[in-house]
């Protein structure tokens, strides 16, 4: 033996305990990888029904074929209550939610972090009028609001989305907030001004990007399952997109009639469509949470 | 702060109605197009205010006084309305609060106690996926399912309200808009945190040394507080939540009365609800502030 | 010593496993303790020692961390009690050589058998206080529940009125000010000697047969340690109470102790009566020595006007080098022993009546 200081280590192969789930950190990654594969599905689902990509015309009504299950023929995911193919509806449900959708979340990140920045950074009046802000957007209900915004312009998504971006930005805000004060108190900016940095790349580059992105990337995905119910919600109502547009809400509003007589499948599927995505948004952001919080490393 | 925050909500709802294209007092003008002089002219005459604060000031005035207006749809005044589909709102708010506490804290509890069981992670993986699946879908679902072929549980058709067993009809609603508000799954997950964060506090620690019954010293912490903070905190989900379950149930309250509203343009009475949807949340904070300073011995210091 | 002791603590390990690392980190490997009735035993050591784990060990307050605890807890109270019975069937260890290969725990059932030994145990004949006494009294509660709590579970006083009567003569036992008022105050109100001496009077409210005390005084200002350690000291005499006292304050221990062991890495390397071990004669561990030279006390301040710091860090619980754990901070090394003190660990050997040391300069 060379080395006196020989590192006795104990190696463990296999550690189980018998009432116990796989190693925490695994279960991350699945989240995280579901959701993803979620994200990108959505992203790809975009892209085709952008381009007009579809496996069928979403307004050519097969009379001869209507309710069909899945597999039926051509239609992969089978028709609705008009013959009309199931597989390409949802596929352009997806452009109802997609773009409104980025456009709330880049809203909301947006006004959130400058007025989380303004907030905590100068404090004083900007810090009570956002706090204010925050306060009054708490206390009224989305949809209430959505409503109000429906009542006085027309039922359009961006419109919606838009209001919809403006009213997540307190609670990003707060957060946001509460992250500079927290810089502030162990004199992280102060050290930075210190060094003469400018407020510029102290705010952007520093408290920002290093310290707030994960926040705001997990809120992002937040948002975006949120932006999803809203508006499959809001299209089951009657408002935002109308039909023939297929949206996931109105296409399960008009199915279910025919749910009530037992046939499920056509607004079964765009309900598990929701189900799938939504989960996975909420799945991802959780599941980046505990990967940088660290969590679950027992 | 409670009425500069109303003040507020009341405000800028004002502010979005006055910003909207179109004449909200057309109805008022018995649908005729009037512009410029002759508008003023018949505005005078209705005894409306010129200015569009003019107009809120006006409007607040009335409300101050309980007077809410008079429906564009149905010429009814507002207030009345707004009081019983108000107390049929709350009654299934209420109702499917309870319904989300009963579910979520159980599986919260026993997902912070035994943490990598695999029960606590089918448990709190099934609240995530009724939490994700739409509400309405579910709606229909149960209707299908307990209405038409069970038999259980009728549900109401028309307008006419139930005449006994008034509280069947709301079963079906109340436990739905429980399990599917969204609310669950975050609520699962708060208090997951929460009482597992209380169960390593020290003192719990010092609990178990003296043999004490560890849930008599954690309940405070970890149950009572996070309660009231849920119940106001998911307030507003579960308003919105409303709305949609109002629409699946046929169930007349505020839901149901705001997106009639919408559709018809009818500015009392959406200005009414949304005061109102403001009140109710600001009532869940104060019980939340209530229960906070009965609970903690340093509150009422502060 | 005739009579058996109060505690016998036999080959104790509190092994945690670290998913992170993959592998165990061995809080307490191999601890031999005894208490004997009426006396008070004091462990000292450096934090990471291992002191503190070792008696939350014996009370089961270990954090519920995977990980594994073996060895045999004696409580020779009317009937000896296994305190540690029937885990060793739940856990089974494969081990090839000095290292382990697998482990499988059944850590439901680990966890009720391990409640079920100490049930009744637990408050009632070992009683245990911990530093932060602010921190580790109930904030919901006025300190006069909590001690009307400990009394109502463990002794015969239920009634309330009678278990408040119990309460506050306990609080008058730990000299409390004022103890009518502070019965009703709640831990917020109180300042941290307050709140030390509330635990101490809800630990005995209980009466227990031993008392175990973590860090009593850590945390609390310098003059009102020295209060508290009086008040344990005064307690011991007038009621004769066996005590356990964990800290690394060598003052403290030396003013209760009447017999001190002293822990490194997770084992003893020293015990024996309190005045020779901490009497610094220089016929004990170097660590021990060490220790004491490096306390700010008379005789070392005098000297030099430097306090001589024990050099080297603490030792890493996971990769625990061969031979004698203290050997890379040892200072009184030689080359006589060098080799011995590389090959191999020394046992913790008797070099008079009642005093053993863990070191190869002491051993033949």
């Amino acid at each position: 033996m060379p080395n006196a200081y020989v590192q006795t280590v104990d190696e463990v192969s296999e550690y189980s305990q018998l009432s116990a789930w796989r190693s925490a950190g695994g279960i991350d990654r699945l989240y995280v990888g579901y959701g993803a594969t979620v994200a990108a599905i959505v992203v790809l689902s975009y892209i085709l029904g952008a381009l007009k990509w579809l496996p069928h015309d979403p307004e050519a009504m097969d009379l001869g074929a209507m309710m069909a299950g899945p597999f039926t023929g051509s239609y992969l995911l089978g028709t609705d209550f008009l013959g009309r193919d199931l597989a390409t509806r949802l596929i352009l449900g997806i452009q109802a939610y997609f773009l409104p959708g980025l456009a709330a979340i880049a809203i909301a990140l947006v006004l959130g972090s400058g007025l989380g920045v303004a907030a905590g950074y100068r404090g004083g009046r900007a810090d009570a009028a956002v706090t204010y802000l925050a306060g009054l957007i708490d206390a009224l209900p989305r949809l209430v609001l959505m409503l109000l915004v429906i009542a006085a312009f027309k039922p359009q998504i961006y419109t919606i989305m838009i209001v919809f971006g403006i009213t997540t930005a307190p609670a990003i805000a707060t957060m946001v907030r509460g992250k500079v004060l927290m810089l502030k108190s162990r004199n992280f900016i102060e050290s930075a001004v210190a060094l003469g940095l400018s407020p510029r790349t102290i705010i952007l580059k520093h408290i920002l990007w290093y310290n707030c992105r994960a926040l705001l990337l997990i809120q992002a995905t937040i948002g975006m399952a949120e932006a999803v119910l809203l508006e499959t919600s809001l299209s089951y109502l009657g408002f935002g997109v109308q039909e023939p547009t297929p949206s996931w809400g109105n296409m399960i509003q008009a199915g279910a009639n025919y749910l009530l007589q037992g046939n499920f499948w056509s607004s079964t599927a765009p309900a598990l469509a929701i189900l799938a995505t939504v989960l996975g948004f909420h799945l991802l952001g959780d599941g980046l949470n505990n990967i940088f919080e660290g969590k679950r490393q027992r | 702060m409670t009425a500069a925050l109303l003040a507020g909500v009341t405000f800028v709802a004002f502010l979005i109605l006055f910003l909207a294209p179109g004449d909200p007092f057309a109805a008022l003008l018995g649908g005729r197009t009037l512009a410029g002089p002759e508008r003023e002219a018949a505005y005078d005459a209705l005894g409306i205010p010129r200015t569009w604060y003019g107009q809120y000031l006006a409007w607040m005035g009335n409300v101050l006084h309980g007077d809410f207006g008079v429906s564009l749809r149905t010429g009814q005044p507002v207030a009345r309305e707004l009081v019983a589909s108000g107390a049929r709102t709350l009654f299934l708010t209420l109702g499917s609060l309870l319904v989300t506490l009963a579910v979520a804290i159980p599986i919260g509890a026993y997902a912070a106690v035994r943490p990598a069981s695999r029960r606590a992670w089918a448990l709190t993986m099934s609240a995530y996926v009724v939490s994700a699946l739409p509400t309405f879908w579910l709606g229909y679902l149960a209707i299908y399912v307990f209405t038409r072929q069970l038999g259980l549980f009728p549900i109401l058709s028309g307008t006419g309200g139930p005449q006994e067993h008034a509280w069947l009809y709301a079963a079906l609603p109340v436990v739905l808009l429980g399990l599917g508000s969204g609310a669950l799954s975050e609520v699962v997950r708060y208090v997951r945190e929460e009482v597992a964060r209380v169960m390593a506090e020290e003192y719990v620690r010092t609990a178990r040394a003296k043999g004490a019954a560890l849930w008599r010293h954690v309940y405070k912490e970890g149950l009572l507080l996070p309660v009231a903070e849920i119940v106001a905190s998911k307030m507003p989900f579960v308003l919105s939540g409303a709305i949609i379950v109002e629409q699946v149930f046929n169930w007349p309250g505020l839901g149901r009365l705001a997106w009639q509203a919408a559709q018809d343009r009818d500015y009392p009475v959406i200005m009414a609800i949304t005061l109102a949807a403001a009140v109710v949340v600001r009532l869940g904070s104060f019980l939340h502030r209530a229960v906070y300073v009965a609970v903690n011995p340093r509150a009422s210091h502060e | 010593m005739s009579a058996p002791p109060l505690l016998g603590i036999e080959d104790l390990r509190t092994y945690f496993y670290s998913r992170v690392k993959q592998a165990f980190i061995r809080s307490v490997d191999g601890v031999d303790l005894e208490v004997a009735r009426g006396e008070t035993l004091g462990i000292v050591g450096e934090s990471g020692s291992g002191k503190s784990v070792a008696m939350l060990s014996v009370m089961g307050l270990v954090s519920a961390a995977p990980g594994v605890i073996t060895g045999r807890v004696i409580f020779r109270d009317e009937r000896p009690t296994e305190l540690l019975a029937g885990l060793d069937r739940l856990v089974t260890v494969e081990r090839r050589g000095d290292r382990i290969v697998s482990v499988v725990k059944d850590d439901r059932a680990w966890q009720a058998q391990a409640e079920r030994n100490l049930d009744g145990v637990r408050g009632g004949k070992i009683a245990m206080i911990f530093q932060n006494p602010r921190a580790a009294l109930n904030p919901f509660e006025t300190v006069g529940q909590q001690i009307a709590e400990a009394v109502r579970l463990h002794t015969g006083a239920k009634h309330p009125a009678r278990a408040k009567e119990r309460a506050l003569h306990w609080l008058e036992q730990v000299r409390i000010d004022s103890p009518r008022l502070r019965y009703d105050n709640h831990p917020y109100g109180l300042s941290g000697g307050m709140c030390q001496r509330a635990m101490i009077a809800m630990a005995l409210a209980a009466e227990p047969r031993m008392l175990i005390a973590d860090e009593p005084t850590t945390g609390l200002d310098a003059t009102i340690q020295a209060r508290i350690v009086e008040l344990l000291a005064d307690l011991k005499a007038r009621l004769g109470m066996t005590m356990v006292l964990i800290s690394h304050d060598i003052g403290v221990v030396g003013r209760l102790a009447d017999r001190v062991a002293v822990m490194y890495g997770g084992r003893v390397m020293e015990s024996g009566p309190a005045a020779e071990v901490l009497g610094g004669q220089g016929d004990g561990h170097p660590y021990t020595g060490a220790l004491l030279a490096s306390m700010p006390r008379e005789e070392n301040l005098q000297a030099k006007g430097r306090l001589p710091a024990i050099e080297g860090e603490v030792l890493d619980t996971i990769n625990t080098p061969r031979g004698c754990r203290f050997r890379a901070r040892c200072q009184r090394i030689h080359d006589g022993v060098r080799a011995r003190c590389a090959e191999a660990e020394p046992p913790l050997a008797e070099v008079a009546p009642g005093r053993r040391v863990r070191c190869w300069l002491h051993q033949p």
